[in-house]
């Protein structure tokens, strides 16, 4: 038998996609993946293939997106994880957290509308040789949802070009047709970023949520690519 | 007894009548002191106790095969099929509202999902119907901003989607907007909690937030009218938290699910009140209550402060002596204060401990057992002015000379205008099971089962017309639970069970009274004849204000404004039907019949100044009639899109339908003006007219509805009529030489009208 895959999902207190993306994992994905509560001592996360830091309001926002979460005890044992080459994802407020941890490089800001958005956008794969991107096709667009407040990605101009040569910027908005515009940013983000990647690659945060478009009857099955290539990458390795 | 009158003057202070206080001191044998005052105060408040309307709600049809539990605990609950249980209920949250729009509906819609979760349902959907004074008035963006801002703020962090619901704009609102908020859950039929079941010897136990001095006299703020000192009752708001009733939602899940609660109850209007009274009551038993247990954030507090306070994110429970530390450990988890504040007790009374010293012993049932009043009746005057109109024919309503321009008008009027800007604020697609997104008829959502398939799904409408209800409080009634059946079915959908707000002005005042009266009646026809209980639901009197013009003192009352939330049910979520055009070329038709009448319309008020004529009657048996015949129509795959006619009429259903497609722009081509002579009707009474016992419906040119067999049996079947109007195209709307716009600037017009509202 081939074992299955097994994916960590973290849980903070206010984390509230844990649920989702646990389900889509394991019910459309085949992976076996569980739950992670921050405040357990796993000081090894070796057994997992990948680790998913889900969207939410970890405590409550308070402070700043993604600050409280950051300092938690497991985030010690995630950092620890992706020096060694571990698999990190973090979808929104997880890719607030990333940020927060300095797991990936620049700061998250309110949009730029300072209102919650939600809606559908489409997005460019700039790097498809990623475990994230790996199983896209090169210059697809994909469709899926955002839900956040704040999610105006900023970095300075010298980050900006450390990020763009080591290949970081993963997705950026686009138009339907893949244009990347200044009205399909939803939120202001520098660039129409939407997905960075740290320098090694094995880390990646992105806004938009895979989760909720990996399934034709939620109006898009684009997220599904995000895990599909996360699989095909683990299985080959 | 001889009763002093500065004492009557106190009662007076609480909210309480005169013969009130009086009644309370018969009961006790003499004076209240301050601390059963303050007691009194809550639960014979209109909000808690429902005195002058508890004799129409009696009234209300409440049990159906499908109801589970009817109103009476914090929400009704419906059968799902597999085990699975549907728990929802709509309430106001309209004072607190007016006076701090972002909390008051902040904790408006958490108050409502710790309704839901208390009965061991996670909830899964939120919907809300709310009212704004005129779109022009200087204070509406302010309103409108801050009410979203603040359900969004609740909802988005509780992971919970708001999928749904209501934006409407009339001056009646300018002082004294409406929140109403609706939230329904999930449970297994054997994992339901109620309030009722506390046994002698369960410790009593306080979760949640430490109590605090907001939202004191809550209850009794909402169960008056608004003065001029409106701004002085900022107090009596909460404040609420979402955050930390994400947390107390997980523990009581998570305790539930280990069987550690015998009996639960949510600290909402008159908070450890109500809570610890009701419970009581409604399990036959008394209490013990220990107020030096209870965890305050303000040092000092006094019983009575202890007692009335509305802190949000509270909850009482009833839990077996052995199983208490494990109860704890759970909460402890969540980082939530978990302790024990009492026990249950034989006798039926509720026994204060204070400073470790007996404080007060309160009888349960003098204080549950408030009064009931069958308030006077008068039918308005302003009624015997509504009159019936015929447009047809009558010199005092010629023909305008452009229709194009008034139906520009109406289509993008703020009433009928996309709410986009609204609904984008709110998270509208957490837990992956939302098919169909706010914006449409009804929202659609799927059930998420492990195998990931569509499978069944629920339904979710929210519906109120407070014009139609003013103009004729039977009919507005009845048109409420009609109108959101209708959206449902439109889906694809069939109803099963209602909630209601019931929003008016004093009961005090016999007119408001009769239009409540008469409002009730109709919910009750529609709901008795389109087979949906009313499972659970709640009554804001008082939406009034006293106004200074002047010299002149005015009261500025809203409309009756009865609104109805609707839960339906669909065997596979995945076919739900949306309202919107699909494909050039595709048929359109109209389904039912059309009668004119253009009494109360949107056209009536913009054409000729004034909308206040009779509206038409509801032929309910009609509308079964035909809702089964959609259904029916639906569900043989023949359609490819449906619409009810709503306000703005006929035209309106067609423009909407033509625009509100996600992924293109269409138009279309229709001889509206046969189908009008053929009905003896006015070009304009047959585009405009609205609430039409009709819908509007497509399908693809190759079924040929209209001479299939199948369609014809079904039509014969139910006594249906359906027409071929024209056809779907791209880039304008046509109706004969009449109308013909462009789609695009239409769409253009009809989005931006709300997002372009100053700072909203």
């Amino acid at each position: 038998m081939i074992k299955k895959i097994k994916a960590g999902i973290t849980v903070f207190p206010g984390s509230n996609c844990d649920a989702d993306v646990y389900r889509v994992l394991n019910s459309v994905f085949g992976v076996s993946a569980s739950f992670i509560w921050h405040k357990d001592e796993i000081k090894n996360l070796k057994e997992y293939d990948f680790i998913v830091i889900p969207g939410g309001f970890s405590y409550g926002d308070y402070l700043r997106s993604g600050a409280l979460a950051a300092r938690s005890p497991i985030m010690e044992s995630v950092k620890d994880y992706s020096v060694k080459g571990g698999i990190v994802l973090g979808i929104c407020n997880g890719f607030q957290i990333l940020l927060e941890a300095g797991l990936l490089n620049g700061v998250m800001l309110a949009n730029r509308s300072l209102k919650f958005e939600c809606k559908d956008v489409y997005l460019k794969t700039l790097n498809t040789e990623t475990p994230f991107t790996c199983a896209i096709k090169k210059g697809s667009v994909l469709k899926m949802p955002i839900a956040h407040h704040d999610g105006n990605y900023f970095a300075t101009d010298s980050l900006i070009s450390d990020l763009d040569e080591k290949k970081s910027v993963i997705f950026k908005y686009c138009d339907e047709k893949g244009e990347i515009t200044a009205s399909s940013n939803p939120n202001g983000s520098i660039r129409n970023i939407a997905g960075i990647s740290n320098p090694a690659g094995n880390v990646m945060g992105l806004m938009p949520h895979p989760e909720r478009s990996s399934e034709k009857i939620l109006g898009s099955e684009d997220g599904g690519w995000i895990f599909k290539s996360i699989i095909k990458y683990i299985k080959e390795k | 007894m001889e009763i002093d009158k500065t004492k009557k003057q106190t009662g007076k202070l609480f909210g309480l009548s005169v013969e009130e206080y009086e009644k309370i001191s018969e009961l006790l044998g003499r004076e209240p002191d301050p601390f059963e005052l303050g007691i009194f105060s809550a639960m014979w408040s209109e909000h808690c106790s429902y005195k002058s309307s508890k004799v129409y709600l009696k009234t209300l049809p409440t049990e159906g095969s499908k109801v589970l539990i009817g109103p009476g605990e914090n929400a009704g609950v419906v059968d799902f099929g597999d085990g699975d249980v549907l728990v929802f209920k709509m309430e106001s949250h309209n004072h607190p509202s007016f006076i701090e729009p972002f909390q008051g509906s902040a904790t408006g819609v958490g108050g409502i999902m710790r309704d839901i979760f208390t009965m061991g349902a996670r909830p899964v959907a939120n919907l809300n119907s709310l009212r704004f004074g005129s779109f022009s008035h200087p204070r509406t963006p302010y309103y409108l901003s801050e009410v979203v801002k603040g359900i969004g703020f609740y909802g988005n962090c509780m992971g919970v989607p708001t999928v749904g619901g209501e934006v409407v704009f009339d001056e009646c609102y300018n002082d004294n907007i409406l929140v109403n908020a609706f939230t329904i859950g999930i449970a297994k039929k054997d994992g339901i909690f109620l309030s009722s079941k506390c046994e002698v010897g369960n410790i009593v136990v306080y979760v949640g937030s430490a109590t605090g001095m907001d939202g004191i006299h809550g209850a009794t703020m909402a169960s008056e009218e608004f003065d001029l000192k409106k701004n002085k009752k900022r107090s009596t708001v909460q404040v609420g938290d979402p955050f930390t009733e994400k947390l107390l939602l997980e523990a009581c899940l998570e305790a539930m699910e280990k069987k550690l609660i015998v009996s639960i109850q949510d600290m909402g209007a008159a908070g450890l009140t109500s809570s610890s009274f009701e419970m009581a009551d409604k399990s036959g038993k008394g209490m013990l209550i220990d107020l030096d247990a209870i965890p305050l954030r303000t040092a000092g507090m006094t019983p009575v402060e202890m007692m009335l306070s509305e802190s949000q994110e509270r909850m009482l429970i009833a839990c077996e002596k052995e199983k208490f530390d494990e109860l704890k450990a759970v909460f402890d988890k969540w980082g939530l204060n978990c302790v024990k504040a009492g026990e249950v007790i034989k006798e039926k009374v509720i026994k204060f401990y204070y400073k470790s010293k007996i404080y007060k012993t309160l009888d349960v049932d003098i204080i549950v057992n408030g009064p009931e009043y069958k308030r006077p009746l008068k039918k308005p005057e302003y009624l015997n002015k509504i009159k019936s109109v015929k447009i047809n024919n009558n010199n005092n309503y010629k023909i305008p000379e452009n229709l194009e321009d008034l139906a520009v008008k109406i289509i993008t009027h703020p009433n009928i205008a996309s709410k986009r800007t609204v609904f984008t604020q709110y998270d509208y697609s957490i837990g992956t099971a939302t098919v169909v997104p706010p914006g449409f008829s009804a929202a659609v959502l799927r059930v998420n089962k492990t195998d990931a398939d569509g499978g069944k799904g629920f339904l979710l409408n929210t519906s109120g017309n407070s014009r139609y209800t003013y103009l004729d409080p039977f009919t507005g009634g009845a048109l409420a639970v009609t109108e959101c059946s209708r959206n449902i079915t439109a889906c694809g959908g069939y109803p099963v069970a209602i909630t209601d707000c019931l929003n008016f002005a004093s009961p005090e005042d016999p007119e408001i009274m009769w239009q409540f009266a008469y409002a009730v009646e109709g919910i009750k026809s529609a709901a008795v004849k389109l087979n949906t209980p009313v499972i659970s639901g709640n009554v804001s009197f008082y939406n009034e204000t006293t106004k200074k013009e002047g010299d002149k003192t005015y009261v500025s009352k809203i409309y009756p404004t009865p609104v109805i939330g609707m839960v339906g049910f669909i065997d596979d979520a995945a076919k739900a039907l949306t309202p919107f055009f699909k494909d050039e070329g595709d048929e359109i038709y109209m389904l039912g019949s059309i009668k004119g009448n253009l009494g109360g319309s949107l056209y009536m008020e913009l054409a000729y100044g004034d909308f206040r004529q009779k509206p038409a009657d509801l032929d309910l048996e009609y509308e079964v009639r035909l809702q089964s015949c959609l259904r029916a129509l639906i569900s043989k795959g023949f359609l490819k899109s449906a619409a009810d006619i709503s306000e703005g009429g006929i035209f309106t259903a067609l423009a909407e339908s033509a625009i509100t497609n996600p992924e293109k722009t269409l138009g279309f081509n229709t001889d509206c003006v046969l189908e009008a002579n053929a009905l003896g009707l006015r070009i304009d009474e047959f585009l405009f007219s609205e609430f039409e016992q009709a819908f509007i419906i497509t399908a693809d040119k190759k079924t040929d509805l209209r001479r299939k067999p199948e369609t014809d049996a079904i039509l014969k079947e139910y006594g249906i009529k359906l027409e071929k109007i024209g056809r779907v195209e791209k880039g304008a709307m046509k109706i004969n030489g009449i109308i013909n716009l462009k789609s695009d600037k239409i769409k253009e017009g009809y989005d931006s009208k709300i997002t372009g509202a100053a700072i909203f």
